[in-house]
């Protein structure tokens, strides 16, 4: 790990793209690392250079990650105030950090957290903000970006010429590639007067079965409604296990308190894209697809054989999931051994 | 305690229904008044009235016609000059708007109101001068107290929104609602249009018998897709 130091040499203004990494665990998110893999290509195409920024008492130790992907510059403020996601110091940390960098733009995951801040951080700051994009470019005089609108149903060609823009990108939209670089890590100064919060965390209520991080998973088994009841969750649950599986649902089961509020997948929930994705009892509303559509191969189980999901299924099984299950978790348990 | 809620246009968001409705509950046991405000285009005058005819007392439409081109920076601005001086120990919006999708608005506006905030909230309570807020978070539903004044942004998964009744509407219907004529503050970012987005490769239905089914399954994921 190298030395943090404290004066750099001078950075010109606009030289460079930051990436707001989200820590997650111990480790830095795969989302954020899709990011930085975008704007490490956008950075080279462009002439600039690529920074990165971690929060929290384990930055320091991220650092080295962040330069595996090609971080010249890597921000750190330490504070343990930041190791739970709360707005206020999150929003003082990165402006700071944003502050100091003076970048091009600033990039990150759209995870929850990142939404919770990015509007304010653009109001502080004096950015244009590109939220939840599919894709992102620049150009000389632009940040262009296609964002999904209407559920997903259309991708909106949005721009901005401002000269500072903040992008967050959908998780799954770039593959995560190390280049690494030979970085420097910066510590950046931070004061936080709990005086002045105005607001506090009392606690993070997580359900029993988020063992698996939704949308980081290379496996998601997601139910819906024609998981009726604790002896389909039960099968849900075993399909999961075998495949080493995050859980997900259609908003339904989430209403119906069959499942957490944590596993829902869609428009309002988490956007997920693993590599194989199981949606069984979902008939796949627009609503649902929005947050599940780019998955790299999708097997449905549902016995309406005119359900929506199986326009977008790679494989479509037409069948009761309380009959398919069982025979599928046996087949899988005797092909994974 | 008083409540604010902006809704969307046109059609009342999902989300901003929510925050109606979560705004009549808090304020239904003291009697305090619901006030709304919507910017968007004359057109959207009927999504007021569906709000004021769930229960809320006052509503205030700042008109903008062209509300297309005016994105969440331009729309935080204008409604921040209309709360500019109000007062309201509350402010709620919802979480996103159902069509684009940015989620932007609220914390923006919270910002330059300089108030403490927190989004996708899926539940609230008050307790003494704060709000105890429940928040979808990443790992997790966090529990925040703000103090009040406050702004928060509201999930459709708070609350099942009221079909507003008969009585309720036609006393919408009786209810002013003030209007001002908004000018629209430059926006930071432009949309050029849109385009579909990319189709999946078809992919196969399978169907008979169930065996044969998850055996076909099992083949394909091993040599087509190579996954397991």
């Amino acid at each position: 790990m190298p030395d943090p130091i404290h004066s750099i040499e001078p950075i010109d203004l606009m030289s460079s793209i930051l990436v707001f990494c989200s820590v997650q665990d111990g480790r830095i998110k795969r989302s954020s690392l899709e990011a930085m893999t975008r704007a490490r290509d956008v950075a080279s195409g462009a002439g600039l250079g690529l920074s990165a920024v971690l929060l929290g008492s384990s930055a320091h130790d991220l650092a080295g990650e962040a330069m595996s992907y090609g971080a010249q510059h890597v921000y750190v403020v330490m504070d343990r105030v930041l190791d739970t996601h709360l707005n206020a110091p999150v929003l003082s940390a990165l402006e700071s950090v944003v502050r100091e960098a003076a970048p091009r733009m600033l990039v990150a995951a759209s995870t929850e957290s990142v939404k919770d801040i990015l509007g304010a951080l653009a109001v502080r700051c004096d950015a244009a903000v590109l939220p939840d994009v599919a894709s992102f470019a620049l150009s000389a005089d632009e940040v262009s970006c296609q964002r999904p609108v209407m559920a997903a149903k259309k991708l909106a060609n949005t721009s901005s010429t401002h000269s500072l823009v903040f992008v967050s990108v959908r998780s799954g939209s770039y593959e995560a590639k190390q280049a690494p670089a030979d970085g420097t890590v910066v510590e950046v100064a931070f004061t936080f007067d709990d005086a002045t919060l105005r607001q506090t965390l009392k606690e993070v209520v997580t359900t029993a079965g988020d063992t698996v991080d939704l949308s980081e998973a290379q496996v998601v088994v997601a139910a819906g409604r024609g998981v009726r009841d604790e002896n389909g969750r039960a099968l849900v649950q075993e399909l999961a296990e075998i495949t080493g599986a995050a859980i997900g649902a259609s908003r339904a089961v989430v209403e119906t308190g069959l499942f957490p509020a944590t596993a829902q997948i869609g428009q309002t929930g988490k956007v997920v894209s693993p590599d194989l994705y199981f949606a069984v009892g979902i008939s796949g509303a627009v609503q649902h697809t929005a947050g599940m559509a780019n998955s790299r191969i999708i097997v449905a189980i549902n016995k309406d054989p005119d359900a929506p999901i199986f326009d977008i299924a790679t494989y479509g099984l037409v069948g009761d999931c309380f009959t398919i299950l069982p025979l599928l978790n046996a087949a899988l348990r005797d092909a994974m051994n | 305690m008083q409540a604010a809620v902006q809704t969307g246009r046109m059609v009342l968001n999902a989300y901003d229904a929510s925050a109606v409705e979560e705004a009549l509950v808090l304020n239904a046991e003291n009697g305090d008044p619901v006030d709304l405000v919507l910017v968007g285009p004359s057109t959207a005058t009927e999504t007021i009235r569906k709000a004021l005819a769930m229960g809320a007392s006052d509503a205030t439409h700042l008109i903008l016609e062209n509300a297309e081109g005016a994105d969440s920076h331009a729309i935080s601005a204008l409604l921040a000059s209309h709360f500019d001086g109000h007062g309201y120990d509350v402010i709620l919006t919802g979480k996103q708007s159902q069509d684009t999708d940015a989620g932007l608005a609220g914390a923006m506006l919270a910002e330059r109101l300089g108030l403490p905030y927190a989004t996708n909230a899926v539940g609230l309570r008050v307790e003494g001068d704060s709000l105890v807020v429940t928040r979808q978070g990443d790992a997790g539903q966090e529990i925040i107290v703000l103090e009040t004044p406050c702004l928060v942004t509201c999930s459709n998964d708070m609350n099942n929104p009221r079909i507003p009744a008969l009585k309720g509407i036609m006393a919408a219907k009786r209810k002013q609602i003030a209007t001002e004529s908004a000018a629209a503050p430059s926006a930071r970012t432009a949309v050029a249009g849109t385009v579909d987005p990319p189709g999946r490769e078809p992919g196969v239905k399978l169907e008979g018998e169930p065996e044969e089914l998850v055996a076909d399954l099992i083949r394909r994921l091993n040599t087509e897709a190579g996954v397991l």
